[in-house]
């Protein structure tokens, strides 16, 4: 079994983002990045996978400038097999549609069993580029699952719906999943696995390695602007010391009537 | 505008409160309306629609759409599209519209903005708002190409409450198989923790670092307001609380006389299911935490200096 993992690198967490002068994006030349945390879900699962049948292939795959080479590695250190990194300059203003056409040029190559990725990015929050890529290879999909067993030619899976409920699918392989967070506990690279992943192959791709042209990718959906919200009415901001707010506190809890 | 196809939805058998709020969105925009329903045995839902400002209500209809797939609903969207060519499509933003939505757009190879709060008229242009980076900026958008497809959040419009002579007409060829096969639908397992009767809930976030701080900081300001004690979803997914903590559009939809969130940045999933509480109060160390924007009353602060000087005024007030 041959199960494909795409992975996108995202700001980190704990990473103040500041808009970028112009307004057409945030300041990303001196943040942190990480892997997108739906991602790292959906690679936990594919690892689970191979430590239930050895002979289960795992590649990772990433669009993006060099710095994502540093989350491939991450993830060969967490056991995946090889990875793919692609990019081109034809993929800067790239829209979901063309993040799934470029990954559908390689998944087709690679023939898998298996797509997974996360339901949607920490960054765009666009939650799209997998059931996009579904449809460009041919497969079903189901988006936002919390559980996905194995059992033959076909994988039961749970999807998130609202309130807690869950419904429950059958699809057959090949297919493409995405993971909602919280589906397993990811493992961490062991100090061990850090190192063999230094032998692990990485390929570096361009478009054009993938049969593609920057035209075939061409963005129908553009970011104009990006901004801070408007403010609404806002919160009232206690201020003083640690102890006049919490008096200020105790004050608004028994206006409400509750002390 | 021309044209816009809205793509509604059945839930309990009924109309989703969403597909009214997508008439909203529609109508202001103007032109031509239709709208289409997928299910099985939807003939009464069809006729609101129509009554409620859906316009020409197409019906997908057929013993294969009971449940939702990702196959039988784009089928029945692509055959409402073919037939209708409109300029727009609109989908809520739902488990079911973010599945087929993406989809639908691939095979057409069209434009979509996924998740959107506002959609503005800009000339003979539309300019599609939504949030990004979780809340923390919004976005204008501008989508290329014929349909367009919109998928809104739930919510970001007022339900249309008009009511208008629309139609209702058989959409065909709708019925087939389905590569996904539906099983079920497990609702939540009631859990030991109900806070949706709690009168003060206060719930921790990332914030407080690591799950042993749930006891050590949050919990002596839970009980000294004789609070029940709720989460964020990274808590819970994180494992540090079980699940029937979780507040939020997939955990719990709570409206406590008094909510305080500590270390919560308030992503959108979270502000869905605390917004309508009757007092909000927020404690952050970062003051641009959406958050804020929801909250009543907010602390700007180390939660690990506030929560422990709330917990001993409360108790001091209650004279203990």
């Amino acid at each position: 079994m041959k199960i494909l993992v795409c992975l996108k690198q995202v700001p980190h967490k704990d990473a103040r983002l500041e808009l970028a002068s112009d307004g057409s994006w945030i300041q990303d030349a001196n943040i942190k990045f990480e892997i997108n945390d739906y991602d790292n879900y959906a690679l936990e699962e594919a690892l689970r996978a191979k430590d239930k049948d050895a002979a289960t292939e795992v590649v990772v795959l990433s669009i993006g400038p060099d710095r994502v080479q540093q989350s491939l590695r991450t993830a060969l250190g967490m056991g995946a097999d090889r990875a793919i990194q692609i990019w081109d300059d034809g993929l800067a203003q790239a829209d979901s549609l063309a993040i799934a056409k470029t990954i559908a040029a390689v998944a087709k190559a690679e023939k898998c069993d298996l797509v997974l990725m996360g339901l949607m990015s920490d960054d765009t929050n666009f939650a799209v580029t997998g059931p996009m890529l579904a449809e460009l290879l041919g497969v079903p999909h189901a988006t936002g699952i919390v559980s996905a067993k194995l059992d033959g030619g076909q994988v039961e899976v749970e999807r998130e719906l609202e309130g807690g409920a869950l419904e429950v699918v059958k699809i057959p392989l090949p297919c493409l999943l995405t993971a909602q967070t919280g589906m397993n506990e990811v493992r961490y690279a062991s100090l061990k696995g850090i190192m063999q992943a230094k032998k692990k192959p990485l390929d570096k791709k361009s478009l054009g390695d993938v049969g593609l042209s920057a035209g075939a990718v061409a963005a129908k959906v553009k970011v104009e602007k990006i901004y801070s919200p408007p403010k609404g009415k806002g919160a009232e901001i206690l201020s003083g010391s640690k102890d006049e707010i919490a008096t200020k506190f105790v004050g608004k809890v028994k206006e409400l009537g509750l002390l | 505008m021309a044209k816009t196809l809205i793509v509604g939805e059945i839930q309990k058998g009924g109309l989703r409160e969403s597909t009214l709020e997508l008439v909203a969105i529609a109508r202001k925009l103007g032109g031509e309306i239709t709208s289409l329903l997928i299910g099985s045995g939807i003939g009464a839902a069809a006729d609101n629609l129509a009554k409620k400002g859906g316009g020409r209500v197409l019906v997908a209809d057929d013993a294969s759409l009971a449940n939702y797939t990702a196959d039988g609903h784009a089928r029945a969207i692509r055959l409402a599209i073919d037939a209708e060519k409109p300029e727009l499509v609109l989908i809520a933003n739902t488990p079911i519209g973010w599945d087929v939505a993406g989809k639908l757009a691939a095979a057409l190879d069209c434009g979509i903005a996924t998740d959107v709060i506002k959609i503005e008229q800009d000339g003979s242009d539309l300019v599609f708002v939504r949030r990004m980076f979780n809340a923390k900026f919004d976005a204008r958008l501008r989508v290329s190409g014929s349909p367009r497809i919109a998928t809104v959040q739930p919510g970001a419009a007022e339900a249309y409450s008009g009511s208008e002579a629309g139609s209702v007409a058989k959409l065909d060829g709708v019925g087939g198989d389905s590569r996904t096969k539906f099983v079920e639908v497990r609702t939540a397992a009631a859990g030991g923790h109900d806070l949706t009767k709690a009168e003060i809930i206060v719930s921790g976030g990332r914030g407080l670092q690591k799950p042993e701080n749930f006891d050590a900081v949050l919990k002596p300001l839970v009980e000294a307001l004789g609070a029940q004690m709720g989460a964020s979803r990274p808590v819970v997914d994180a494992g540090w609380l079980p699940h029937e903590y979780q507040v939020g559009s997939s955990g719990q939809i709570v409206s406590p006389k008094l909510y305080v969130a500590v270390g919560i940045s308030g992503a959108i999933q979270h502000l869905v299911g605390m917004k309508s509480s009757n007092f909000i109060v927020a404690i952050n160390k970062d003051p641009d935490a959406p958050i804020f924007e929801v909250a009543d009353v907010g602390i700007v602060g180390d939660l690990f200096e506030v929560v422990p000087a709330l917990a001993a005024a409360v108790k001091t007030a209650k004279g203990g």
